[in-house]
């Protein structure tokens, strides 16, 4: 990126240099100058902007001969732009009156319920008023009555009498979220916000509308009259919801989370959140959390201790090896724990137990860990960081509903496209939320299940259209996939997929350098995952973007620490770093570190140990933070399996379906009463934090019942802390030599790569 | 907690299914001229104050929620952006209105020559107050800003006309001859907002076109 | 005294509304001659008329014209402001009604000069009756071959579309009106330094000109006789004629069109007098401030009315006998701005409604002698913190009708009546 052109301005006398074009309301910050504002807002385009006109300041530039000529209206520093020479006064008496006349008019026919309203004490109505408003209001007319309260959502109230058209949330919505679900209504001063007829606000990103009200106009249902921001305290976590990883701030009461907000990472979330994260994370305060160890007896549960809990568990473990063999013990989770406990997990199995029957996923695909992508990328599953997706030329979306799968990638994406202008190819069997906030996409419409013949049909133009980087694939590679493709003619293809011609060609012709793909759930499970990848790692070779920064392919993941629990080896073929257990030289470094013995076959993946257990082969089946009985994508074989297996074993925060199979039910803490690390689908390794302490002190957290229970197995693993962990882990998987505490930046690290080539 | 601030006096709000298209009232007509006024701009987002007079005429004078949706959808826009749009402008009704509009003027120079007598005498006339509708749905009596015309002041706005240097009892001559007349209705004036847009080569294709249609049809049935 | 006519030369030609009669009197003459001339000469006549922009704020419409970039890289747009919605104007409705190839072919000149194959002329909603002549004429000069593809055979393509209002006042304001072609609420854009000037970003981003009906209709003339001819009329800097919307409280209102720097009290002469007692006139439009009677010795160009304390504006001249009561009829006017404010910045949205507030409270008998300067003070916090010129256009009147008429609103708020009312013979 070219370096920007410095200009010299001058604020209140102090000259300073800052970027050409940067908005003096954020010069101003540089030297410490406070400007009250309300519309403004640095991540909204400023073409709607300057409407509150509280950013006022007084403005001329330097003339050669040294003196100054001034403006002569004052001008709203939030859209002014620094350039040479410009000057700029903050605080002179005539601003000070300008400041003292808009909040006497922003007040006039605002309601003054400070003390029932949500944003009281974090309000910068309140506080510029305080700072730079009237002392008393000389208004004596009736002020406007609009209804209070409204309910636009389930997550959303508006109180029209409140806002004062500073427009931030109907810009957010049109865009950021894209969904313009908020706009203003009337003109003048019947100007109102409002949804399209009244209809619920049904916007995936409402929230953050919440945020963006500098007034209590927008507020959240769930912590209405809940408490006062002076009586909560915050913690730094990060959004368990998907795997995107969202920065988030935990705000709570002694032991009790109040709200959940964003918190910012330009890398991942910027500063927003989707509703889903946001809102969601009631379950952690939930009555219904466990508060101590159940074990059933004749048929019912009762609470136990710690001790009879890991007693009973540990007998059963010996029992099963010592009669049946390593073999018929199995474990399944790891998705949702941290990658600590998710690294001590794997190493509990292979070490206190000795089998390598260990896996995270509930998803169709079980095929071994990202297999095809590293083998021919280098890359588990996504080559592109998040903020990548900026500058990508082409998005490739490609059966994915990116607003419900992926939020935060998908405003990426439409950032992407809505700011940098990015072209936008969606293929989907159905009309998808996401294709309706692009402004006419390519769209692929094809027949469900066809997804392999469209990618191939692509290939072909694309090597048809000469302008393939041929040079990207093994000339013998190229050839048989030539031969292989020139079945699929446009005519053909069309006729399979049932998407037209044209519009293939259209799409065609947008490959090119700088495409990034981005897939989710449809393309992770499909049937023919390997080919279907396959043939996109050839579309990213042939395109040119085999390692790009704005280019390449992305198979994004369903759960936060999807991506650490493979890193980590939660998988029956994979030690942690993708190390092949069967790789004898790979495997020995382990035994090394771990000082022992470890099993040299592939274990059983998910799919094998239900089944092993439906048919009552699986004499102990460990389940760790998974409801599988219900989100297993058979249910009814998990349920089978629950039933038959010999023993088994529920870890988890509440009484889940899963849980009422289990003879013993371990309650464990959530992510708000503990500490470590995730690693979000771009694989970048997060920190949250300690918030407060669990519900109980029975509650505990993974890493310390894993560790304990390997005591009771006469295996102990010594940890101390989730920190001290992450350095063993680094010593097992160099990648994440750099994720130690100490050194893990506030944004967090993407792992490296590259030292996976070194393992190969 | 005061009564004001309970949410339970709301019902819950209808929610809309964006993925699910609107129901589509435009005519052939209708929706030809639209596609012919999308290609005088560079993108058809723009041909919105245009399309929301083609809905005012189809939907028969004013725009009710089906219109704004119908609009949106034929223009790839949110249903809120378009009702922001069409409720931002004062010529768009969004309310039922009779046949015909009186909008008078009682700006700076109608005030001071007689707009408020006239819009006084209406309101006599017709036994109802500015902002309503006769029983019989035939008038509408509206206050409006300056009409510019004030050379001709008091002025008054009649459907695609302007009445001036109005008095009682030239007001009362036009109401008989509005009655019994299809002249300068709501509806008209909609119409010719529109076709003030089309290019005499665009109605004439359009014309074209509907002829064939029509053509077509009849060969289907007979 | 008599008119100086060049817009209105021929208006009284029966039939110069269509091509043919039009074309007889000299019509798209000046048209062959531009696509005769290189755009900079074009532009460099306009120049030397000296001609200002007739829309309101009277900024030379050469450099405009010439601010829009030389090249072709994006799309150059021309936008004819006829949204004519100032109160007390009514000239661009008379010069399309009656004069419709006039305006059309100035539009066709300005679109060569500045490289533009597009225009739109943006007519305010209730203007049906001038948009139906501007539609016939615009297809006459399709028919012609005036507009359209390859000119007269000079290579120079242009099309020309008429874009509707829908009632808005503020959809006068140029950004605004860029707002409402481009199919938005009628709100104001950034404007230099926030923003570039439209020439360079207007429509669509792309470079645009945003004319004023009687300014672009002024084109012809000044291409035909040359800038120099048009420059020798008026005054050295307020060259040209204007034409002047009459009306109120005379007896022949109506459009007169004089020479710049013409004495305000002849043009009262030309619409036939004052009916009554000359209380003040109001010579730009509502916007501007008022003239009381004793200050009407002034001549009608930009600088002297500048002087005078108020401003040429639009040319909407209003005319009020001692029958109006001024805090009525001010009452009126913050009524009027406060309907048409798009409500996007904070003073005008809620300053505009305070002030109406107040008058009605005093209207109804309820004023307090601090209101006076609470006003006066409301119209301090409105002038110039706003987006457009609406916020400033809503204080300038009542500000100048405190000053010089402060007793009628002493007297109304001591007696709760009109001060004019008891001298029995309130009108308004
Ligand atoms: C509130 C407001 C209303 C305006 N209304 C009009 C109008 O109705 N007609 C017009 O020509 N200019 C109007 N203007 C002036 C335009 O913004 C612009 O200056 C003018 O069209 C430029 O054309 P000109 O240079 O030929 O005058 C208005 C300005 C403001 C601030
Ligand atoms: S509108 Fe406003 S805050 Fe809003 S930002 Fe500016 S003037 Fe500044
Ligand atoms: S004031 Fe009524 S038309 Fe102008």
């Amino acid at each position: 990126m070219a370096q920007e052109e410095l200009v010299t301005i001058e604020i209140n006398g102090i000259e300073l240099q800052v970027p050409k074009g940067e908005m003096i309301i954020e010069s101003a910050k540089r030297i410490g100058v406070d400007i009250p504002f309300f519309c403004y807002h640095p991540r909204l385009g400023k073409g709607q902007a300057a409407n509150c006109r509280m950013c006022l300041v007084e403005a001329g530039t330097k003339q050669p001969d040294g003196s100054v000529r001034m403006m002569p209206k004052p001008q709203t520093s939030c859209t002014l732009p620094a350039s040479q020479g410009l000057v700029v006064f903050t605080d002179t008496v005539a601003i000070q009156k300008a400041r003292r006349g808009i909040l006497e008019f922003l007040l006039i026919n605002h309601p003054l319920d400070c003390p029932i309203c949500d944003r009281g004490g974090e309000c910068p109505l309140q506080n510029n008023t305080l700072f730079y408003g009237p002392a008393v209001s000389r208004f004596i007319e009736e002020k406007r009555h609009l209804p209070k309260a409204f309910p636009l959502s389930d997550y959303v109230v508006l109180d029209r009498e409140r806002c004062i058209h500073c427009a931030r949330c109907t810009r957010f919505s049109q865009e950021i979220s894209g969904d313009a679900q908020l706009e203003f209504l009337k003109r003048g001063a019947d100007m109102m916000v409002s949804t399209f007829q009244d209809t619920e606000f049904t916007s995936r990103f409402s929230g953050n509308t919440i945020e963006l009200c500098p007034v209590g106009a927008l507020t959240s249902r769930a912590y209405r009259f809940r408490a006062r921001p002076w009586d909560m305290k915050s913690q730094k976590s990060i959004c368990t919801r998907c795997s995107n990883g969202c920065n988030i701030w935990l705000d709570y009461r002694p032991n009790r989370l109040v709200r959940v907000l964003g918190r910012e990472n330009e890398a991942v979330n910027e500063e927003w959140t989707c509703d889903r994260g946001k809102f969601g994370h009631e379950y952690i305060s939930s009555d219904r959390r466990l508060l101590s160890p159940l074990i059933r007896r004749d048929g019912k549960f009762v609470t136990a201790s710690w001790v009879e809990a890991y007693h009973l568990i540990a007998s059963h473990l010996r029992q099963a090896v010592a009669e049946h063999g390593a073999q018929s013990v199995g474990a399944i989770g790891g998705a949702h724990l941290s990658n600590e406990e998710a690294y001590l997990l794997q190493k509990l199995m292979r070490v206190a137990v000795g089998t390598n029957n260990i896996d995270h996923r509930l998803e169709r695909n079980q095929v071994a860990g990202g297999d095809t992508l590293l083998a021919r990328l280098g890359v588990p599953f996504t080559q592109n960081a998040i903020a990548d997706i900026e500058r990508a030329k082409t998005l490739f979306i490609l059966g994915a509903d990116l607003v419900d799968e992926q939020p935060i990638v998908f405003l990426r994406a439409r950032k992407a496209w809505f700011r940098f202008g990015a072209n936008v190819i969606i293929a989907h069997p159905e009309v998808t939320e996401t294709e309706l906030r692009f402004d006419e996409p390519v769209i692929l419409r094809y027949r469900e299940g066809t997804e392999k013949t469209l990618i191939h049909g692509l290939l072909y133009l694309v090597l048809q259209s000469g302008k393939a980087v041929t040079s990207a694939l093994p000339s013998e590679e190229l050839q048989s996939l030539q031969a292989s493709l020139s079945a699929y003619t446009p005519s053909r293809v069309s006729q399979e997929t049932g998407v037209a011609e044209s519009v293939l060609r259209e799409t065609a012709d947008l490959l090119g350098e700088g495409t990034l793909v981005l897939c989710a759930g449809r393309v992770r499970n499909h049937p023919e995952y390997a080919e279907l990848v396959g043939a996109l790692v050839n579309l990213t070779l042939l395109t040119g973007n085999g390692a790009r920064e704005n280019g390449g392919l992305n198979i994004l993941l369903p759960e936060v620490n999807s991506h650490g629990a493979a890193d980590m080896g939660v998988l029956p073929d994979m030690l942690p770093g993708y190390v092949r257990v069967s790789d004898t030289t790979a495997r020995q470094r382990m035994e090394k570190l771990w000082e022992t013995a470890l099993p040299a076959e592939p274990g059983l993946n998910t799919q094998a140990m239900l089944e092993s257990a439906a048919e009552g082969h699986l004499q102990v089946l460990y389940v760790v933070g998974e409801d599988i009985a219900h989100k297993y994508h058979d249910p009814d074989l998990a349920r089978r399996a629950l039933e038959n297996a010999g023993f088994v074993v529920v870890q988890d925060l509440f009484l889940t379906e899963t849980a009422q199979y289990a003879d013993v039910v371990l309650p464990a803490a959530s992510v708000a009463e503990k500490e470590g690390t995730f690693t979000n689908t771009e694989r970048r390794v997060q920190r949250f934090w300690k918030a407060f302490n669990a519900p109980s002190p029975e509650v505990k957290p993974d890493l310390n019942i894993f560790a304990e229970l390997a005591v009771y197995l006469g295996k102990p693993l010594p940890v101390f802390s989730a920190e001290q962990l992450m350095e063993e882990i680094g010593q097992a998987f160099p990648a994440y030599a750099h994720c130690c505490y100490d050194q893990l930046p506030p944004e967090g690290v993407r792992w490296q790569t590259t030292s996976l080539g070194e393992e190969e | 907690m005061s009564e004001a601030i309970r949410l339970s006096e709301y019902p819950r709000l209808r929610r809309l299914d964006e993925k699910q298209p609107p129901e589509l009232r435009f005519s052939e007509r209708a929706v030809q001229e639209l596609e012919h006024i999308k290609r005088h701009y560079p993108n058809k987002r723009a041909a919105l104050l245009p399309a929301l007079w083609i809905a005012q005429r189809e939907y028969g004078g004013y725009l009710p929620p089906e219109a704004l949706m119908e609009v949106a959808y034929r223009l790839g826009t949110s249903y809120a952006v378009v009702e922001g749009v069409a409720t931002f402008y004062t010529m768009y009704n969004k309310r039922p209105v009779g046949r015909v509009m009186l909008e008078v003027c009682t700006n700076l120079t109608c005030s001071i020559c007689g707009g408020y007598e006239i819009l006084r005498h209406l309101e006599e006339k017709l036994g109802i107050k500015v902002g309503e509708t006769t029983p019989d749905g035939q008038f509408t009596l509206v206050e409006v800003e300056c009409l510019n015309d004030c050379g001709n002041a008091p002025v008054m706005q009649v459907g695609n006309r302007y009445f001036g240097r109005l008095t009682p009892e030239k007001v009362d001559a036009l109401l008989e001859e509005l009655k019994n007349s299809d002249a300068h209705t709501v509806v008209q004036l909609a119409d010719t907002i529109v076709q003030c847009h089309l290019m005499e080569s665009e109605r004439q294709d359009i014309e074209r076109a509907l002829a064939k249609a029509q053509a077509m049809n009849e060969e289907q049935d007979g | 005294m008599a008119e100086l006519k060049v817009l209105f030369k021929d208006i009284d030609v029966p039939g110069i509304e269509r091509l043919e009669v039009y074309e007889q009197h000299g019509g798209y003459s000046a048209l062959r001659k531009a696509l005769g001339m290189t755009r900079q000469q074009v532009i460099d006549e306009v120049k030397a008329s000296g001609l200002r922009g007739r829309g309101g704020a009277g900024f030379p419409a050469w450099i405009k014209w010439n601010g829009i970039p030389k090249d072709e890289s994006q799309p150059h747009y021309v936008q004819c402001n006829a949204d004519e919605g100032e109160p007390g104007t009514f000239k661009d409705r008379e010069l399309m009604l009656r004069h419709p190839h006039q305006l059309i072919e100035g539009i066709i000149i300005a679109g060569y000069a500045i490289l533009s194959k597009v225009g739109y002329i943006y007519i305010r909603g209730e203007y049906t009756e001038p948009a139906r002549v501007m539609r016939r004429a615009i297809d006459e000069a399709y028919r012609a071959g005036y507009l359209g593809k390859n000119i007269l055979g000079s290579g120079v393509d242009f099309d020309l579309y008429i874009h509707m209002g829908a009632g808005s006042y503020e959809c006068g304001e140029e950004s605004a009106m860029m707002s409402s072609i481009m199919g938005e609420r009628g709100q104001p854009r950034l404007k230099f330094p926030h923003a570039p000037l439209p020439t360079i970003a207007g429509l669509w981003n792309c470079p645009t000109l945003i004319n004023n009906v009687e300014t672009l209709s002024c084109v012809p003339a000044i291409i035909r006789n040359g800038g120099a001819w048009y420059a020798s009329m008026g005054t050295e800097k307020s060259t040209g004629t204007k034409i002047f919307s009459v009306s109120g409280h005379v007896n022949k209102p109506g459009n007169y069109e004089v020479e710049m720097g013409t004495p305000l009290m002849e043009l009262l002469e030309l619409a036939g007098g004052v009916k009554g007692k000359l209380k003040a006139v109001i010579p730009g439009g509502s916007s501007v401030p008022i003239l009381p009677a004793e200050k009407c010795d002034v001549n009608l160009d930009y600088e002297s009315l500048q002087s005078a304390g108020t401003m040429l504006g639009s040319g909407g001249f209003m005319v009020l006998n001692d029958t109006v009561c001024i805090v009525k009829f001010m009452r009126r006017t913050a009524a009027f701005y406060a309907h048409e404010s798009c409500g996007k910045c904070t003073p005008c949205r809620e300053g505009t409604r305070w002030m109406v507030k107040i008058f009605d409270r005093i209207l109804a008998g309820g004023g307090r002698m601090e209101d006076i300067d609470l006003l006066l003070d409301i119209c301090d916090q409105i002038d110039g913190r706003s987006y457009c010129g609406l916020g400033d256009a809503a204080a300038w009147p009542i500000r100048a009708s405190i000053q010089h008429y402060r007793h009628e609103y002493e007297y109304y708020i001591k007696h709760g009546r009109s001060m004019v009312e008891v001298e029995g013979k309130a009108v308004a």
